[in-house]
């Protein structure tokens, strides 16, 4: 490995309001060298790239680029110079084409007598995307049609066009698949192998382990700790990312799946598209049931129409034996929905952690039918922020300023307030580090143990091992195995019913 | 920890400033008015007296505005509406002679040209935009073709001058925009209605899966805004009981301007103070009579045309500052 620094960063300091996001941070990260950089939410990982890659600017300290001073007023003069970025949140344009996305800014060179060449434009942007592996995105295609995934890729292309020297990943493989992560791992090899550096961020300790060949631990806005591959050991990294040992059971320890006979949320021979198809699904009182599969398989529609936010072409859904039509019934017959697209879907950013925990249980706290009085819904709120260990100022906070584990905090806090008797959470630890993946995974067993229904469809199997009492694989938009928790089923399993 | 500190009570400091700053410019704004009237050697009771009736007005409208505004829409007719409204109460009265049906045609005639705007925008999915656009040139086309076709040489159509007179003093009118704010002010701001409508106007999407219907929503802040309308149609015609093509004309643009003077975000949400509508109202009106004063030659108009968009600018600016240091990538 090359000792040449690609990129340095000394004594950097940076803070937000009250809020010291970077303190005295120092980093130095070599041509030829994938380092991971981990640490919980709210530690620092992303306010130090976004500071290299020109995003924002730090408030103390320097920068070095291949050993010259490097200060970029933006993520375009970064990306020009060669430092590149692929963002945690959405970083394209959803009105456009994904061509037009891939060139934003720079189409005036697809231009003949004046007139932008759409057919130049879309050709040259699908090269693009073939060169990183994801042919399959058609360029001509409106980015708002395509999905998360395939949006993160076409960053990711707009990003690799230029060719960086630098390459930050900013927890961008969780909003992937298997398959894109596999387009990722590929684009960082090889830019290992050109002796071009690579930033990744990654909550997935397994994951960072296999990539990196270095790793540094932020928390609270310091290094802690850089580790060699050589040195990396699982409980080790944990200790230093969270500062103490983590206590009590990180997943279910136990084999009981036994659950009530009651069926609480059922679909019948429920069509939509391609996909849910013919599909039958029950959910019991008291029940942690999984579903798994690829992306594309229909578990994420299906977290939705459980939720009567999509309406079924033919079949139905029933909450307590009762026709379910949209999310206002849904949460009349208590059922929550935590979205997989959590800034989107499930958080007004602009608005504080009162106004969004307290928005979902308004009834909750009313005085009469209609009066809502801010003594009792302050002590509302504050109940959650104290039970969900939310990290903040005070309830009054953006957030916005709120880290991913945080502002997944504060979704969950929006349902457990109204007591909830059945949550629909999609993806529910995307983004969120151990402790606070840890904290969640407890929160869900103990409402199983208080009688209520959990449906968590994730793409981690180790997750839907770990917790669900019945696991449930979709395929195609149809069911295509079903494992308890008791016969004790293996990763290997799953797989091959889901691929 | 002495440096967090510090750094907690300069941001606390900061927010407080950003908060009361409209009404610190409404205070700055009425003391530059008062001054410039005297520098002019005007009258200033008969002045501030200008001001009272056409602040009345505005922060009136802009109040039930505030409903529309929250949800991160606008609505350009409401100066529209408000002609139209006193152009049937006028027609009404002098039709009947009855000042309650007068009253009760205006109100009806608010609410239901924001209804109509407003099942335009939610029912029929047109943007919201383009709905109270084409409202507004409906609106005025109609009152333009009533008042021309009824006011004969007189260019406008008006009510018996004593019907109305006996209400045009101030106690009337506070008290009428008092009632009207704090009946706003407690569905704003202490119902689920009012926290709804700020939820929608941040984040539409997550109201939508957090059980919020955006069309329920819509329709309530519309009519609220229309009965505003009614109201202000109707203290238009205690204050001048005669109406013109011209009457409210630029209503519909003033109250997007008040309401962002009175600091409230210009997208809505979570942020959105009822408070903006009264505090902007009057901030507006002082300036735009200030100005008008200080530039009173013939190209006077334009100048103060043109130092309100700065201000405007400004405000928006400064808004976007504060929002900007919320921003704390993770």
């Amino acid at each position: 490995m090359s000792k040449e620094f690609m990129i340095e960063a000394k004594k950097m300091h940076k803070s937000f309001g009250s809020t010291v996001a970077l303190d005295n941070v120092n980093v130095k990260v070599s041509g030829g060298e994938i380092r991971g950089l981990i640490g919980e939410n709210g530690s620092g990982k992303s306010t130090v790239t976004s500071i290299i890659a020109g995003m924002q600017r730090a408030n103390e300290g320097e920068m070095f680029f291949k050993g010259k001073p490097w200060n970029p007023g933006s993520m375009i003069e970064s990306l020009e110079n060669g430092v590149g970025m692929i963002v945690q949140e959405s970083g394209t344009v959803p009105g456009i084409s994904v061509a037009e996305n891939i060139f934003l800014g720079e189409t005036a060179q697809f231009r003949r007598g004046g007139i932008v060449s759409r057919k130049r434009l879309i050709k040259a942007a699908q090269e693009v995307l073939n060169s990183i592996g994801a042919s399959y995105i058609k360029a001509e295609t409106l980015t708002a049609d395509i999905d998360m995934q395939s949006r993160k890729l076409v960053e990711i292309a707009k990003v690799m066009r230029k060719n960086p020297e630098v390459l930050i990943v900013d927890e961008t493989t969780t909003a992937l698949s298997q398959d894109g992560r596999e387009i990722i791992y590929k684009i960082m090899n090889q830019m290992k192998a050109e002796n071009k550096a690579v930033i990744f961020i990654s909550h997935d300790l397994e994951e960072i382990m296999n990539v990196c060949d270095a790793l540094t631990v932020l928390r609270d806005g310091k290094i802690i700790v850089t580790f060699d591959k050589d040195e990396f050991d699982e409980d080790v990294i944990k200790t230093s990312m969270i500062g103490r040992e983590l206590q009590g059971e990180y997943y279910r320890s136990d084999l009981d799946d036994s659950y009530d006979n009651e069926v609480v949320l059922e679909i019948v021979k429920g069509e939509l598209d391609d996909q849910l198809r013919e599909f039958d699904f029950q959910l019991h009182k008291g029940e942690i049931l999984g579903v798994g599969g690829l992306s594309y398989c229909g578990m994420h529609t299906l977290g939705k129409v459980l939720f009567g936010a999509e309406r079924l072409n033919a079949g139905e859904v029933l909450a307590h034996g009762k026709p379910l039509k949209n999310e206002k019934e849904a949460m009349n017959h208590g059922i929550g929905y935590v979205s997989k697209d959590r800034d989107y879907e499930s958080l007004s950013l602009n608005a504080s952690i009162k106004d969004n925990i307290s928005i979902g249980g308004l009834e909750c706290f009313a005085t009469g039918k209609f009066l809502l009085l801010s003594g009792k819904e302050n002590r509302y709120v504050d109940e959650q922020i104290k039970k969900l260990s939310i990290k903040c100022q005070d309830r009054n906070q953006y957030v916005m300023t709120l880290s991913g584990g945080n502002k997944q905090k504060v979704v969950f806090g929006k349902w457990i307030g109204r007591d909830s008797e059945i949550l629909i959470l999609d993806c529910p630890t995307r983004g969120v580090d151990i402790g606070v993946k840890q904290a969640m995974y407890q929160l869900m067993y103990q409402m199983k143990k208080e009688g209520k229904s959990i449906v968590i469809i994730s793409e981690e199997m180790t997750e839907l091992l770990g917790m669900a009492d019945r696991i449930l694989i979709m395929k195609d938009g149809k069911k295509a195995a079903e494992f308890m928790r008791s016969d004790k089923p293996q990763e290997a399993d799953i797989i091959k019913y889901m691929i | 920890m002495v440096k967090n500190q510090r750094k907690l009570n300069k941001y606390k400091i900061q927010q407080m400033i950003v908060q009361f700053l409209p009404l610190v410019a409404l205070v700055v704004l009425f003391l530059v008015f008062c001054a410039v009237v005297q520098t002019k050697g005007y009258r200033l009771d008969m002045y501030l007296k200008i001001v009272f009736n056409e602040g009345i007005v505005l922060a009136v409208v802009a109040t039930g505005a505030i409903f529309i505004y929250s949800l991160g829409s606008f609505d350009i007719s409401l100066g529209a509406a408000t002609l139209f409204s006193a152009t049937m109460g006028v027609l009404n009265y002098n039709a009947f002679e009855n000042v309650p049906l007068m009253i009760v045609v205006i109100g009806v005639s608010g609410i239901g040209c924001s209804l109509l705007s407003s099942i335009l925008a939610s029912i029929f999915h047109i943007p919201v935009f383009v709905a109270t656009v084409a409202m507004m040139s409906v609106l005025s086309a109609v009152s333009a073709q009533i008042i021309t076709s009824r006011g004969g040489a007189l260019g406008g159509i008006s009510i018996p001058s004593n019907v109305l007179k006996s209400l045009d003093v101030p106690a009337f009118k506070i008290v009428t925009l008092a009632v009207f704010f704090l009946l706003c002010l407690y569905v704003f701001n202490f119902t689920k209605i009012g926290r709804r409508e700020k939820f929608i106007g941040g984040n539409p999407v997550c109201a939508k899966l957090t059980g919020i219907n955006y069309n329920k929503h819509a329709i309530i802040g519309f009519c609220i805004a229309g009965l505003s309308v009614g109201l202000g149609a109707f203290l238009t015609l205690v204050y001048t009981p005669s109406v013109t093509a011209t009457t409210a004309s630029s209503l519909g643009m003033n109250i997007l301007v008040a309401i962002v003077f009175g600091g409230m975000p210009i997208s809505g949400g979570a942020d959105s103070k009822i408070f903006s509508a009264i505090i902007g109202g009057f901030s507006y009106i002082l300036l735009d009579n200030a100005l008008e004063l200080i530039f009173d030659s013939s190209s006077g108009y334009g100048i103060t045309q043109i130092i309100s968009a700065v201000f405007f600018l400004l405000v928006v600016y400064a808004a976007s500052m504060n929002y900007r240091t919320k921003t704390l990538p993770r």
